[in-house]
């Protein structure tokens, strides 16, 4: 009778022992988090457009009820075709007619070798419905060294710096936003915009991550000069942006999980990069040598497509 | 030195069952890891190992009994459990796509299996040991509901049959919790395999209440990645 009181009490300490480990919560993603409320949203929306916009529109466009809208778009999308009449001009930019846009956004996409026409028929299908002034850029990399993203954003921000766009939007090629309220406009602080994908279950990994589709205002990423152009291969690009924008005070916001929901387009493995902790380790310190300020490559076309601004770039 | 070379001679049989009865014991903690490794490398090789697993239960219930308890198959039922564990916990956690509630109500569910399997071993162990349920008076004449346990080598009343995946006998005492721990264990598998397949595969909301895997056609490309991936992400929490 002793021996079995005592395995009871073994294994109710081992079970104990257990429940203790598996309650600290950095081992989880989260399925909550801080969050802008919908009735919030326009309050913290920064209204500006392109100095050089001319809208022959009479009203400027109301955007209640396109953040009020409960609507999803079907991934399928992609393997439909543009509506005709649609008004898009030769690099992928967008007026709307009916009213004058307060919010005028650059989409930058790094590219290399995925799937562009579903994400184009998809993103402009999906623009139409904002009512927002935008025009999308994409920065292929045409060399064979590893896949810089972070340098391709850079890019791409300079040239959206150039054609005067105020809010820049970080956007990956293989993310697809499945509602449209969740609109491509600049938030006061900047935003973490795919908080909540299919692919990771739509779940939050960690408060921290601030990778996929992030939208910041040109001032605010001048002032951290940019992202840093070290990172060949896949990861921590994006954490070295968040570490830059901690250092200069600024907090990340992002809209709730309902809003913020995007469709993953399953791809093939990338390579990681070597040396990622020395880099991301030291990323405050590079901050003012790294990134917009000492940005070099050769341009090798600039294409004004119809549907895209098509930057290739040797890196 | 009588007394001494007795006890030695004593010792060495015993040690020599001791061993073999240990190998059965430990064989399924090496073996089974090793299969479900190797089932990683492609799906064809995933299918077939499954095959392999399922026609060896298949033999195994085909032969005939052993006279002696073998613990082989009680340490497959324990380092079946003791993989999966460790294999959620370990490589799907590290994914950080599990909330602290699911990961709760797993543990919650995993917690109540293992208390009704344990009850009903130690049920079957104690009406073993005691033999209560022969009845208040030893009667040597088998009466019609009392039967001989082959693999327990014993007389049981009331036995309903011997479970070797448990390696004990389920009686009428211990089947409420031998079903118990049934429902209980389905529910734990379906709820892990549920969090596990659509944290590897490509999910899908389910008529807007439950989470279903789609695709899977990436689970055997991201192997590598996400020990890797796991470390990283800590590090940049920290």
């Amino acid at each position: 009778m002793r021996c079995s009181y005592r395995k009871k009490i073994i294994y109710g300490v081992i079970t104990i022992l257990i429940f203790i480990i598996f309650s600290h919560p950095g081992l989880y993603g989260r399925s909550s988090y801080e969050f802008i409320e919908k009735h919030n949203i326009l309050k913290y929306l920064h209204e500006e457009v392109n100095v050089n916009l001319t809208s022959n529109a009479f009203t400027n466009c109301d955007y209640h009820d396109i953040i009020n809208d409960e609507t999803t778009l079907s991934p399928n999308l992609i393997e439909g075709d543009l509506v005709e009449g649609h008004g898009i001009r030769d690099g992928g930019e967008y007026i709307p007619q009916d009213c004058r846009p307060k919010f005028s956004t650059a989409i930058i996409v790094p590219y290399r070798a995925e799937q562009l026409r579903g994400f184009l028929v998809y993103m402009h299908t999906f623009f139409r419905r904002q009512r927002i002034h935008y025009r999308i850029f994409i920065i292929e990399q045409v060399d064979s060294r590893p896949f810089n993203r972070a340098k391709l954003l850079n890019i791409g921000a300079a040239a959206a710096i150039n054609a005067g766009f105020p809010c820049i939007v970080l956007h990956d090629v293989d993310l697809l936003p499945l509602r449209p309220s969740n609109l491509y406009a600049c938030t006061k602080q900047p935003r973490h915009m795919s908080s909540s994908i299919n692919k990771f279950r739509f779940v939050l990994p960690y408060l921290t991550l601030f990778g996929g589709v992030i939208s910041i205002r040109t001032s605010q990423y001048k002032m951290v000069n940019g992202m840093s152009n070290e990172y060949f291969g896949w990861g921590a690009e994006d954490d070295d942006l968040y570490s830059r924008l901690r250092a200069c005070n600024f907090k990340i916001c992002r809209f709730g999980p309902e809003i913020s929901q995007y469709h993953m387009f399953s791809h093939k493995l990338q390579r990681k990069g070597k040396l990622r902790s020395d880099l991301l380790s030291f990323a405050r310190k590079r901050m003012a040598a790294d990134g917009l300020s000492s940005l070099h490559y050769l341009e090798v076309a600039t294409v004004l497509h119809p549907l895209f601004t098509h930057i290739m770039v040797d890196l | 030195m009588v007394s001494s070379a007795l006890t030695i001679q004593d010792i060495l049989p015993f040690r020599a069952n001791n061993k073999k009865v240990d190998m059965d014991a430990f064989l399924p903690f090496i073996v089974l890891p090793f299969l479900l490794l190797i089932a990683t490398i492609s799906r064809t090789i995933t299918i077939i190992i499954m095959v392999v697993i399922g026609m060896g239960v298949l033999y195994v219930y085909t032969r005939p009994r052993q006279k002696n308890r073998s613990p082989f198959f009680f340490s497959w039922t324990m380092s079946s459990a003791v993989t999966m564990f460790l294999v959620f916990e370990i490589i799907i956690l590290g994914l950080l796509e599990v909330t602290q509630l699911e990961n709760f109500i797993f543990l919650l569910l995993l917690a109540c299996t293992c208390y009704f399997f344990y009850k009903m071993k130690a049920i079957a162990d104690f009406e073993l040991a005691t033999g209560s349920s022969k009845g208040k008076e030893y009667s040597p004449v088998l009466t019609s509901d009392s039967y001989y346990c082959q693999v327990c080598q014993i007389e049981v009343n009331e036995r309903f049959f011997h479970s070797i995946w448990w390696d004990c006998c389920v009686l009428r005492p211990n089947y409420v919790y031998f079903l118990a721990g049934q429902i209980c264990a389905f529910a734990t598998l379906l709820f892990g395999t549920n969090l596990g397949l659509t944290t590897v595969c490509q999910p899908f909301i389910f008529y807007g209440l439950i989470l279903l895997p789609e695709d899977c056609n990436d689970a055997y490309y991201e192997f590598e990645t996400p020990v890797e991936k796991t470390c990283e992400r800590i590090k940049r929490v920290k």
